[in-house]
């Protein structure tokens, strides 16, 4: 182990990834939030006779939690993405509780998606995913991308890799 | 099956001129007996319709017929259709008389060609030949099955071809290829480097530790079927029973129980005794050239191939109770020995000496991770803030289970803070086990709270390296590592650290990488 210091990935994703992860996030969020209030509720407070109003209280205070969870962890999540591509290496740092650091080398990528979702498309937004061999744990993510970028990333390894093939 | 006219040694001066694709080293059918075993299945299948035909309707006789028919018909065309073709490049396996299928499978893709061999298929001299590739399945391809002569000329042809492939590919072409065509298919001498005696699978049949699952098992199976109450005509036995064990004195009932427990617990023993003496009986592993082989088995005998290159991680695995005795199991992952397929791991395909000495096992390294006798680990211990981590979590446990049992408990519920010391000691354990160390072309990592775990994986095969902090892990300035191999399960280094994790990870990563650039 050298004593030089190890390389933190210091690029950041595009700021406009958090408006679209809050729709595509939050909107599963709503769906749920919605069903379990609108829904769920009142075939509950019908047919269950222990229904009290405690009940009521705790199921509204987990809507309000998973709502304000979905939309502080979008923001919160984009100021602790960094990612990099050093050399040999792709990095990528990201997590609000569980925070990873990853590091992948290039010449042992498989193959490069860019993967380009219908919401996403709106956004001009791209996502790089990176193949290795293996079974678990064996695709590598990086979202907020720009479309431009995200095309140079994927040019940039399968040069890395030095034989043109994807 | 081969064609005779097919001369199958592949350093003959054909390879040279032709298309690879065009020299056909082997070929050949499935071996007609096997028509024997499909038609004993066949009948089998149909035994349940001759039943109901025999007793009950006349009609189900005819389906019986006509199900026989067709099974015997499909099993038969199967077996004309199926034709296996082996070329410098590739084995072809093409099958179906409607559907027509052709699987062709390079060479350098197969890693393990394996032999399995039932007790029936045995008798009748046939062997099932698993074709396995470093894809996830494990098992590309199934012959079943092959005499044995044809299976061990197929390996032959097969290896010898590959390691043709390889050292063509090498430095000295010229060299190689006369080389290559002055030697006979297997020209390497094969070394034994472990055999198991009948001691080391008894004891490995004693210490197995899946015997006190056995009696969880037991235990939790009698009570889902009390609670079921599908037991109904039991119940009455049950009664009868506690009635009379009643009416013993306490002395008498707790040796009863006491004499009933040792028995499920020795009936586990013998089983789990006689299973792996049964499963490894004869357990040989040999190293010729390049690659491992193990044989093994009583009733279904085993013959699997494990090219050293290939081998993702190898562990020495020390339970407490072997522990105790000072002996470990060895494994080895490969690429496509995936764990998570639960059934490499029943069958004990990753198993590659079921039980031997401490000593023994550090002396077998070598022979499977090549080069590891050349490098110094220089072990380094996790962080001790571990414990803290572990203590947190005791506290948090107590707190809960406090807070759970208050009202039911009283002051019995004080019990709970139990947790805290309990749960600093195994911190306390944890640590002492731990470690981890980079030498060179290797990472090993060491770890178990009262049994010993060792790993070594070699830094050429990591695709990728995480390092991981949890919530608490933050506060503390500790963190996980994760190596990933391909194939198998990923590595995980608990409990570094930050700045050991991390350096760790970069030089891990960086070794990785220029690995990778050499092998490309």
């Amino acid at each position: 182990m050298e004593a030089a210091p190890i390389p933190r990935p210091n690029e950041r994703l595009l700021a406009r990834v958090v408006p679209y992860w809050l729709i595509a996030d939050g909107l599963g969020a709503v769906v749920v939030t919605g069903l379990a209030w609108f829904v769920a509720r009142p075939l509950l407070v019908d047919n269950w006779k222990a229904w009290s109003p405690t009940y009521d209280n705790v199921l509204l205070g987990c809507c309000l939690g998973l709502l304000a969870l979905t939309i502080l962890s979008p923001p919160l999540a984009w100021l602790r993405w960094r990612f990099a591509f050093l050399g040999d290496l792709l990095l990528m740092r990201y997590g609000i509780l569980f925070v990873e650091e990853r590091a992948v080398p290039v010449k042992r990528m498989q193959h490069v998606d860019l993967v380009r979702g219908p919401i996403e498309r709106l956004f001009g937004l791209a996502t790089l995913v990176v193949f290795t061999a293996g079974n678990e744990g064996s695709a590598f993510r990086v979202p907020g991308l720009s479309a431009a970028r995200a095309q140079e990333l994927r040019d940039r390894i399968v040069e890395a890799r030095g034989d043109g093939r994807l | 099956m081969t064609d005779a006219s097919e001369p199958p040694h592949e350093g003959d001066p054909a390879p040279v001129a032709p298309r690879p694709n065009d020299v056909i080293l082997a070929r050949g059918h499935l071996h007609p007996a096997i028509l024997l075993l499909r038609l004993v299945d066949v009948l089998r299948q149909v035994a349940v319709w001759v039943l109901i035909g025999v007793f009950a309707a006349r009609w189900a006789l005819v389906a019986a017929g006509v199900l026989f028919l067709l099974n015997l018909g499909y099993a038969v065309a199967r077996y004309l259709t199926l034709e296996y073709t082996l070329t410098p490049e590739e084995l072809r396996i093409r099958e179906g008389l409607l559907e027509r299928q052709e699987r062709r499978i390079p060479l350098d893709r197969i890693q393990d060609l394996g032999f399995e061999s039932t007790i029936l298929r045995r008798v009748l001299g046939l062997v099932v030949v698993q074709v396995e590739t470093a894809s996830g399945r494990g098992v590309e391809a199934r012959l079943d099955a092959l005499s044995r002569a044809d299976a061990e000329h197929l390996r032959a042809v097969l290896l010898a071809a590959r390691r043709g492939g390889t050292t063509s590919a090498a430095a000295a072409p010229a060299d190689a290829v006369t080389n290559a065509a002055a030697t006979p298919p297997e020209p390497e001498p094969e070394w034994v480097v472990h055999r198991s005696t009948a001691g080391e699978l008894l004891l490995r049949g004693i210490t197995d530790l899946r015997l006190s699952a056995f009696v969880l098992v037991g235990f939790a199976a009698l009570e889902f079927g009390d609670r079921l109450g599908m037991v109904a005509q039991l119940q009455g036995v049950a009664r009868s029973f506690r009635d009379w064990v009643d009416r013993l004195p306490t002395s008498t009932a707790i040796v009863l129980f006491a004499g009933l427990l040792f028995a499920v617990m020795a009936f586990g023993v013998v089983t789990a005794t006689i299973g792996n003496l049964v499963q490894f009986h004869g357990f040989t592993l040999t190293l010729r050239g390049d690659v491992l082989q193990r044989r093994y088995g009583l009733l279904t005998t085993r013959a699997k191939t494990l090219p050293r290159a290939r081998i993702q991680r190898v562990a020495v695995e020390q339970p407490w109770l072997r522990r105790l005795l000072g002996v470990a199991v060895v494994k080895a992952d490969s690429a496509g020995g995936s764990r998570s397929e639960g059934e490499d791991a029943a069958g004990g395909f990753d198993v590659v000496v079921p039980l031997c000495r401490l000593p023994v096992a550090d002396a077998l390294l070598p022979a499977l991770l090549p080069g590891i006798e050349n490098e110094r680990f220089g072990w380094l211990r996790g962080s001790p803030r571990l414990v803290v981590r572990t203590t947190l979590q005791g506290a948090l446990f107590a707190a809960i289970t406090l807070a759970a049992t208050w009202h039911a408990a009283g002051a019995l519920a004080l019990l709970a803070l139990l947790f805290v010391p309990v749960w600093a000691l195994l911190g306390v354990l944890v640590w002492r086990n731990l470690g981890f160390a980079h030498g060179g072309a290797f990472v090993a990592l060491r770890h178990g709270v009262i049994g010993r775990y060792l790993a070594w994986v070699p830094t050429a095969k990591i695709q990728a390296v995480v390092v991981r902090q949890g919530p608490v892990a933050q506060l503390l300035g500790l963190a996980d590592l994760t190596v990933y191999v391909a194939g198998g399960s990923p590595t995980r280094l608990p409990d570094l650290t930050v700045g050991d994790a991390r350096r760790l990870a970069h030089a891990l990563a960086q070794d990785a990488a220029a690995a990778a650039a050499k092998a490309w």
